[in-house]
């Protein structure tokens, strides 16, 4: 697998049983930069976002209560803790887990939200996100029914995976990350809590650099 | 064409024929279901593997359609702004006679099955008690039991990985945490809708 | 003009499931030319096979308590006890497939039988990460449930 020019040179492997996680110069990148991110929604603070009247000089902040504070800031983590494990995973299956945890936590990070806005541009990129693990999961059962194996190291080179599976793994990554579709996005970063809505932008980017990985490496 | 491509392709018009349900239907609620009728589809491809494996990936496929779908509702509940809580329908005397035999019944058949499906009876069980009898200071007591049931289940994991020898244990502790996880999950999701008498 | 149409479309974010399920269709138009070249090689790992006279009949793994089992598993050498979570059977389970020969309606239940097997050891990652996603479900729900009540 190393010898493919994507991944570069091998820099660890890590067993958890059948499922064999693996660091290549391009998947550890990901990986120190998703590592980045969370150790960075750990400490900063949150924005104060400002409003400004209009026609006259006054503005105000405003408050973010304490609870939805610590709520976005838990999801932000679980998050960042999500696309670690999708970064560096080398199994198939576990990886559409890792990207559908990464679909759900992206919608807790803004569902806490006060604004019906917000939240209805949530529920609709919610619903994409799960309908989205119907291709995703079917992505990876069809890879395992056409090569007998889920594992990325054995797949690797081989480019035994047929094309519906790959097309599948895209669209799912597409749905759970919402990579393309920034139309939703857009509309719920309007939600207060820069550094952790934040979060959502990395998770989706990493996720789909990943995937363009996984799909070139099978 | 070999028989796996013949069902899988006959899967694929049933994944199309959601899509374009999901495509045509306006209504959020409808495409609130509508997601429901493609987590079936997805177990279905997971299960035209027909192994020993398929069976093991149907399981998280299926935990991660329910608890996207719950999360989601709650949004829409949210969003919607939907308050009303239900009237309290139901009151026959049987109800507060049998909750204490039949809950302790169910919980301990649940306990002596243990793991995913005694994690479900119990849970019933506990349920049922709640719709019975009502629950007042449960809640954070069932969310703490949960999670620590979740922090047992990672120590299992890593007792598999790190320490093999050591099977058994890992084995009664991830079935134990399962049960209770489980079981505190079914309670809670039960008793989530409605008020303090369910 | 149809690009503005187009663009209008794209810009309204209650169209998003709409354009996915437009992406998904095409995904599954295109890929259904690859159905044909798909060989089953699915029951590589772990194969299902069922003996219909023994106690434990749709989930019968084989193998002995305490003893090593063949399991097809993707790296064996992984996992030094692989099989003994697939044998080992509860006493008081051993006792009810002793004794009567419908154990297997509930066998999925107790810890042993393969299902546990990949599910806590070989491919415990996934269950991990399956308890995580309902635990970070429910943490959201649970939120947005209390503070609606509070």
């Amino acid at each position: 697998m190393f010898d493919l020019p994507i991944e570069g040179a091998q820099l660890m492997a890590l067993e958890f049983g059948d499922i064999v996680d693996y660091f290549s110069v391009y998947t550890g990148t990901l990986f120190v930069f998703a590592l980045l991110f969370t150790v960075l929604a750990i400490v900063s603070l949150p924005e104060k976002p400002m409003d400004i009247v209009f026609g006259g000089d006054a503005y105000y902040t405003k408050d973010i209560p304490l609870d939805l504070l610590r709520f976005q800031r838990f999801m932000a983590i679980a998050c960042g803790l999500a696309t670690l494990g999708a970064m560096a995973s080398g199994d198939i299956f576990n990886f559409t887990l890792f990207s559908s945890m990464i679909g759900i936590t992206n919608i807790g990070i803004v569902a806490a939200v006060r604004n019906r806005h917000v939240l209805e541009a949530a529920f609709q990129y919610g619903i994409v996100a799960m309908v989205a693990t119907v291709p995703l999961f079917g992505g990876a059962a069809i890879v395992l029914a056409s090569t007998g194996t889920l594992s990325i190291w054995a797949l690797a080179g081989a480019a035994a995976v047929p094309l519906l599976a790959k097309i599948f793994l895209v669209l799912g990554v597409m749905g759970e990350g919402m990579a393309p579709f920034y139309i939703g996005k857009a509309e719920i970063t309007r939600a207060p809590g820069a550094p952790y809505v934040l979060m959502i932008h990395v998770s989706s980017l990493l996720l789909f650099l990943r995937v363009v990985e996984i799909v070139l490496t099978v | 064409m070999s028989q796996y491509g013949t069902v899988l392709a006959v899967v694929l018009v049933a994944m199309a024929i959601t899509f374009v349900a999901l495509f045509r239907e306006r209504d959020d609620l409808h495409r609130l279901l509508l997601t429901d009728l493609a987590e079936v589809v997805s177990l279905a491809i997971i299960a035209l593997v027909g192994t020993d494996l398929a069976e093991a990936l149907i399981l998280p496929g299926l935990v991660v359609g329910i608890s996207e779908l719950m999360a989601l509702s709650e949004v829409y509940l949210v969003k919607e702004g939907l308050r009303a809580v239900p009237e309290r329908l139901m009151h026959i005397e049987i109800m507060d006679s049998a909750p204490a035999i039949l809950a302790g019944v169910l919980v301990v058949y649940g306990i002596i099955l243990s793991g995913f499906s005694g994690g479900v009876v119990a849970g019933c069980g506990i349920l049922f008690w709640f719709f019975c009898k009502g629950h007042d200071e449960a809640f954070t007591l069932i969310e703490t039991a949960s999670g620590y049931a979740w922090a047992l289940w990672i120590v299992a994991f890593f007792v598999f990985m790190l320490a093999p020898a050591y099977w058994l244990f890992a084995v009664m502790l991830a079935g134990g945490a399962i049960l209770l996880k489980v079981m505190a999950k079914m309670a809670l999701i039960g008793t989530m809708r409605g008020d303090r008498h369910v | 003009m149809i690009i503005s149409r187009i663009s209008r479309i794209l810009a309204g974010y209650e169209n998003l499931s709409l354009l996915y399920a437009v992406l998904v269709i095409a995904g599954i138009v295109i890929g259904f030319t690859s159905i044909p070249g798909i060989v089953y090689h699915g029951d590589d790992l772990y194969p299902k096979t069922i003996d219909r006279s023994s106690a434990l009949d749709p989930y019968d793994r084989g193998g002995e308590p305490f003893g090593n089992t063949s399991v097809a598993a993707q790296y064996p050498e992984n996992s030094p006890y692989l099989g003994y979570v697939t044998a080992y059977l509860t006493p008081f389970s051993q006792f009810l497939a002793d004794t009567t020969s419908h154990l297997g309606t509930t066998i999925v239940s107790h810890p042993g039988g393969i299902i546990d097997e990949i599910l806590y050891n070989t491919r415990g990652l996934d269950t991990v990460v399956e308890t995580s996603i309902l635990f970070t479900a429910f943490a959201i729900a649970s939120f947005l449930f209390r503070r609606r009540e509070g």
